[in-house]
This record gives structure tokens, sequence and C-alpha cells, in this order.
């Protein structure tokens, strides 16, 4: 049954046009990804064209010189070199400059930066200044302003505790090793999960609409399976298809991106790119959290559509909702954040995961404090689940009476 | 074995599309006739257990139907009037898909399909597309897919809308030989649909059961004769707002007239032997349509 219902849907003209469109878009996202690192050679000329798709494997190469423990006499030596230039070419060295030296260590110079103040901006304008400052207890001031951050977000005894915790678990120093590809493909990630919430929400949708699309219900419903086991047999189905489109799709992105661009950093901690963050992760760990959450947000949107579906008939309303859930929200959450925290537990939350992971967002219940990302991982996780006996509920629950209303 | 509807009523707002209605059937070929309208599809979505009633209960065999549920459906094949399909799948893939959902295992359901598409004689169009099937060859699968799991209620609703005459024939053949063992309910308002097969008629009207019994009690009951008379052209219009006419046949010096009425409706007319469609001119002001409805 599970064959021939994974069948119908694999055969339909539908789904087999917006999987090639899919696809498509998929090999354009692997393009932008490739397209998105930027390498200069030593001659001061940015590699262009065909030569571009060298330019993730080369930087890493050149970042690699300083892979290990980010040390303080490493971070000097890394701070001086760019003073220098800065004051040998007051403040704006050429191409050749940048591709001989800077590009190598840029990663860690702004790290080095933030790492005495939290304030992004400041930290960038100050780049050219970490070498001014006391380097030899860098990470002092980092632990400090790790422990001021506790302070100021941790709005209770046990978040501050929990916060404490948290960034007690960073390890310092911080070992390094070249990350640019986890980095664009966090990023590259996101955009893809953006476009299939839509894809499968509209596909699983179409499982629970084509007997109605195509006059076949009442065939369906008077079969002896038809309100029990097909059913449920349409229920895996939806689950069965969106974990194969959503895993096959992220698979080929990511097989095509980090086979041209390279997969050096797996374990580069997050803090480098993110040091206030909570989420002591590595870079290849932060990937697969962006690509699970991406899951839950795809098998949610497939659940919401099917039952919809399910429950209307047809697959008109269910393509809207997918997009309000997540598209629109991703803009009414930003303003609505400065309002209420319920933004920090919309659906949006898991399709850009990089923007929460880097916010200290904790939440109390009694004594328990939690974050905000594994707490709307379990949330949506377990709604997606819970939704599955409803929309058998709806589907097996068909009265044709109803529907001739319906459409009347 | 046997369906019975008792006091069985849909209601649609203010309308009832079945209003009241009881009777009971076993084995044999059940002929429900009516006009476009009249109720027929409602009452068989609510033999097939996908239309519960306003009020009223169908039992099989003593058990309400909605309660026997998987058990009810099992000895259930229906071909809906719409008869709709998955356009992209094979008619062998189509037909093995509606057998696993009735519950059929694959084995059986390979030997069942090879039967039936013989049957049908659709057995060199397996692998054809469904979407790429005429509308005969459609409602051919149609049939083929009510039979796959050897019902022993097989409702077929306008089972000939679309077939072309030939297929018209051979489809009745082929329900008189379904009809062995099994109650074949058949939902048409082409009289000769059911005219030679079923034993037993039932006539519906406004959502209500007003005739049921043979053919030939039903002609019997006719309070009219059945004559043939030869008139002017322009008399006809006269003849037709009197009488109820059948059959309107041009003729060299006139036109022929099949008319009911008690009395010879003129000095020429010959008395006709009285049909399954006269009787339905008769019951329903007009005669028996080709078109289709929904109600």
């Amino acid at each position: 049954m599970l064959k021939f219902e994974m069948k119908k849907f694999f055969l339909k003209m539908t789904t087999k046009v917006i999987l090639t469109a899919f696809l498509l878009v998929i090999v354009i996202l692997c393009f932008m990804a490739v397209d998105s690192v930027h390498y200069t050679d030593t001659d001061g000329n940015e590699l262009t064209g065909i030569s571009r798709a060298a330019a993730g494997r080369r930087l890493a190469a050149d970042e690699n010189k300083w892979k290990g423990e980010l040390t303080p006499e490493k971070i000097t030596e890394i701070a001086e070199s760019y003073h220098e230039l800065m004051q040998q070419y007051q403040g704006d060295y050429p191409a050749v400059e940048y591709g001989r030296t800077v590009q190598s260590y840029w990663e860690i110079l702004y790290f080095a930066s933030e790492m005495f103040t939290p304030d992004y901006i400041r930290a960038l304008e100050d780049m050219d200044r970490v070498a001014e400052k006391d380097i030899a207890h860098i990470y002092g001031a980092y632990t400090d302003n790790l422990k001021n951050m506790a302070q100021e977000y941790g709005t209770t005894p046990e978040q501050e505790k929990f916060l404490e915790e948290q960034y007690g678990q960073i390890q310092i120093p911080v070992t390094y090793k070249a990350f640019d590809s986890w980095d664009t493909m966090a990023t590259h990630a996101e955009m893809y999960i953006l476009i299939s919430v839509i894809v499968i929400g509209f596909l699983a949708a179409g499982i629970f609409d084509e007997e109605f699309r195509n006059h076949a219900e009442l065939v369906f419903f008077t079969a002896k399976y038809g309100r029990s086991k097909a059913v449920i047999n349409k229920i895996a189905a939806g689950v069965i298809t969106t974990t194969i489109i959503y895993w096959a799709g992220i698979g080929i992105l990511s097989l095509i991106s980090f086979g041209i661009i390279g997969w050096s950093g797996f374990n580069t901690p997050y803090q480098i790119t993110a040091p206030y963050s909570f989420y002591v992760i590595t870079q290849g760990q932060r990937y697969f959290l962006t690509m699970v959450c991406g899951y839950i947000a795809s098998l949610l949107s497939a659940s919401v559509t099917m039952f919809i579906t399910a429950k209307m008939h047809t697959l008109k309303a269910a393509v809207v909702i997918p997009f309000f859930m997540y598209h629109v929200l991703i803009f009414i959450g930003r303003p609505l954040s400065e309002v209420t925290s319920l933004s920090c537990f919309t659906p949006n939350v898991l399709i850009e995961i990089d923007r929460q992971l880097r916010h200290p967002h904790i939440f109390q219940i009694g004594n328990v404090v939690f974050r905000q990302v594994p707490f709307v991982m379990v949330l949506y996780a377990i709604v997606s689940i819970i939704l599955l006996p409803f929309i058998f509920r709806s589907y097996s629950g068909y009265d044709s009476a109803k529907n001739l209303r319906r459409k009347s | 074995m046997e369906l019975r509807f008792k006091n069985v009523s849909k209601k649609y707002g203010e309308v009832f599309a079945v209003n009241d209605v009881s009777y009971s059937m076993e084995t044999g070929v059940y002929g429900l006739l009516g006009v476009n309208g009249a109720g027929k599809t409602t009452l068989m979505t609510m033999l097939c257990a996908v239309t519960r009633p306003t009020t009223g209960e169908i039992t099989w065999d003593g058990n309400d139907i909605f309660k026997l549920g998987e058990r009810y459906r099992d000895l259930l094949g229906y071909l809906p009037q719409n008869f709709g399909f998955y356009p992209d799948l094979s008619v062998s893939d189509y037909m093995m898909y509606i057998a696993s959902i009735k519950g059929i295992r694959p084995a059986a359901a390979k030997k069942r399909l090879k039967e039936l598409l013989e049957m049908v004689g659709l057995s060199k169009y397996r692998d054809r597309k469904m979407k790429a099937l005429s509308g005969g060859m459609a409602r051919r699968v149609g049939i083929a897919q009510a039979m796959l799991n050897d019902p022993k209620i097989l409702v077929l609703d306008e089972p000939t809308a679309g077939l072309d005459p030939s297929e018209r024939i051979r489809f009745r053949n082929l329900i008189s030989e379904l009809a062995a063992d099994r109650l074949v309910l058949l939902s048409t308002h082409i009289v000769s649909d059911v005219e030679f097969i079923a034993e037993q008629i039932i006539l519906m009207k406004a959502g209500k059961f007003f005739f049921t019994g043979t053919s030939d009690e039903l002609i019997a009951g006719m309070e009219a004769d059945v004559w043939n008379c030869k008139v002017f052209g322009n008399k006809v219009n006269e003849y037709m707002q009197k009488y109820p006419v059948g059959n309107v046949k041009h003729v060299s010096g006139g036109v022929e007239l099949r008319i009911l009425s008690k009395t010879p409706p003129s000095e020429n007319a010959v008395r006709e032997v009285p049909a399954l469609e006269d009787a339905f001119l008769l019951y329903f002001g007009e005669k028996a349509g080709d078109e289709d409805a929904e109600i």
C-alpha cells in the first residue's frame, strides 16, 4: 500500500515539475555558496570565473597556517602584523598585502578584537588596535566579558548560574582551524530551508488532496482500509517523502558545496564566529543543528499542510500556511521581539537558527532554566507528531454529504 | 444476506434528497430508476457508508453498516457516478493500489487483476496510463476495480455513463454474469440499462420510492395503455400536450407517435406491448434521459 502511495506521489506531474525546479534551485544555491567564498592570491588578484571554485580550499590552506591553539603569543603576532600594515599604508593596505597575509588571519583578528568587547561593531572598528591592548591577558578579558554577559542576561540567580555554567564550557585557549566552508554553508543551508519548507508543505498537502482533485475519494473511502490503514499509509507517505526530499536536497547541496569548497574546520568552536553565544558547539555541529532544525521545520510544514488539506479537502489554503508560518513571521517576529518574548517560540525560529544561536535567549519555569533553540526544536517536533492523529481523524472521518455542502 | 434501510432520510438544508425510505435487498440485480435529482446518488453513497443518513438506519444482516465499518466495506464494490482515478498511474498500478486498500494480498491481487482486465477487455492496456484511456475504457476500469474484492454488494451508480452503445450491451451482459450470489444495485436514468437484467425495479422520485417490484409488475400496474398512431405533422404538438408521448417518428405521410392513454388517442391507433420505458414515461412524466446528475 505504501509502495503505491509513494508511486502515486512521485509519478504525479506536479511532483515531477516541482522537484525538478527544486533541484535547479539547489544547484543555484551550490553555485551561490561556492561563489560567496572570496580568495585573493599573493599577487592581489581575487579569483574569478571558474577558478573561483578553488577559492574555498586555497583560503583554508592559507588560514590553516594558524591552526591550533590561539595562544596570546599567536594572537600578538597576528595583531602586530596587522597593526604594522595599517600604519605602513595608513589604513589602506593594498590587495597584495591582503592576499599575502591579512586574508589568512582576518577571522582570528576579528575574534581577538571581539574577545575584548561584546560590541561587534566596536570590535570591527578596533581591529587595528588589538596590538595596543593587553593581549597577554586576552582570555582574562574574554572571561570577564562572559561573566558580565551572564550577569546582564541572567535576570534571576538561576539564569545567571545557568549562563555561567554554559560559558564555563568554552575551552580556553580556543583551538582554531579554518572554518569558512562551514560558515558559508550554514548561511546557504538556511536559504535552502527557507525554500524547502514551502516546497515540502505543498507536496505533502498534495497527498491528501489528490483523491478530491481527481474525484477518486468515493472509491478510496469505500475500500476496506479506506478509513484506516490507507490513511495511515498516506500519513506515512507524507512523513517519508518529507524526509527523503529534505535530506536528499540538503545532502546534494552539502555534498556539492563541501566537495568544492572543502570541509576544513568541523571541530572549530562556534565561539570564533560568535564569541558570546552560550551554545558551546563546533562549526560542524552548528551546521548539523541548522540541518536538523530545517528538518523539524519541514516536518511541521508537512504536518500542518496535510492537516489543513485533510480537513478542507483542498490544498489552496494549505499552501499559504507555511509561507505565513515561516516567511511572514520572520518579518513580524523581529519587531515583535521588542514587545514580547513569544516571538522566541514562533516556528520561524527553526529556519533562522544562526541568528538565534548568537542571542542569549533563556527562559525559566520554576527553577528550570532552558535555552530557546532546544526548546523550540522539541516543541515543534512534538507538534508535528501530535498533528498526525488529527490528520488521520480528519481524513478518515470523511462524509461525502459534508463535502457536497462545502462545494455548494 | 440482507441489506435493509429503515426510514432513511437525508436532508441538505431544508431539502430532503432522500425522504423516509424503507426497503430490503438480498441477492440479485436491483435497478434504481429515477430522473436526475431524484436522490439516487445520495441513497447510494449512504448505502456505501460515505454519507450518514440524517435519520433512519441502514443494516447489513441486522448490523448497522456504519458500526460494521471495515467489515462492511470488505463486502462492498462501488463504482461512483463520477468515477475518478489517479491519472499518472498505469492501469495495473491503479488496480494494484485499489487492491491494496481493499486488503487484497499482492499475489492474489495480481491474479485477480489479470482476470478482471480480461473480463473488461483491457488486458492489452494494463501498462497504459489511466489518463490516456478513453472515457469508456476508464469506466471499464471502474467496473473492474469495483469487482476486485469479489464483493457481496456491488453498487453501480450510472455505470453506463460515457459508454458507447456496444459497450453498454457488453456491460449489461457483464452485470448479468456477475449477479449470481451477490447483491447488485444499479442506479441509472437509462431504462434500457436495467430493463433486461434487473430482477427488481425501484422507481425513485423526489427522494421517495414510489414503486418497487419486478419489471412485469411495474408494467402491469400501468394505468394506461400504449398506443401507436399516425398523425399529420401539424397535429403533433396537440397530441404531445394531451398525452405522454414516448416516440416521435417521421414517416411518409405523417408522424408516428407512441402514446400512453387509457383510451385510443385516435381512430387508427394500434395497441402496443408496453415496455419499461413506457412506465418510466408514465410515472416520471418525461422520457428516460441520457444526462448525468449528482444528487
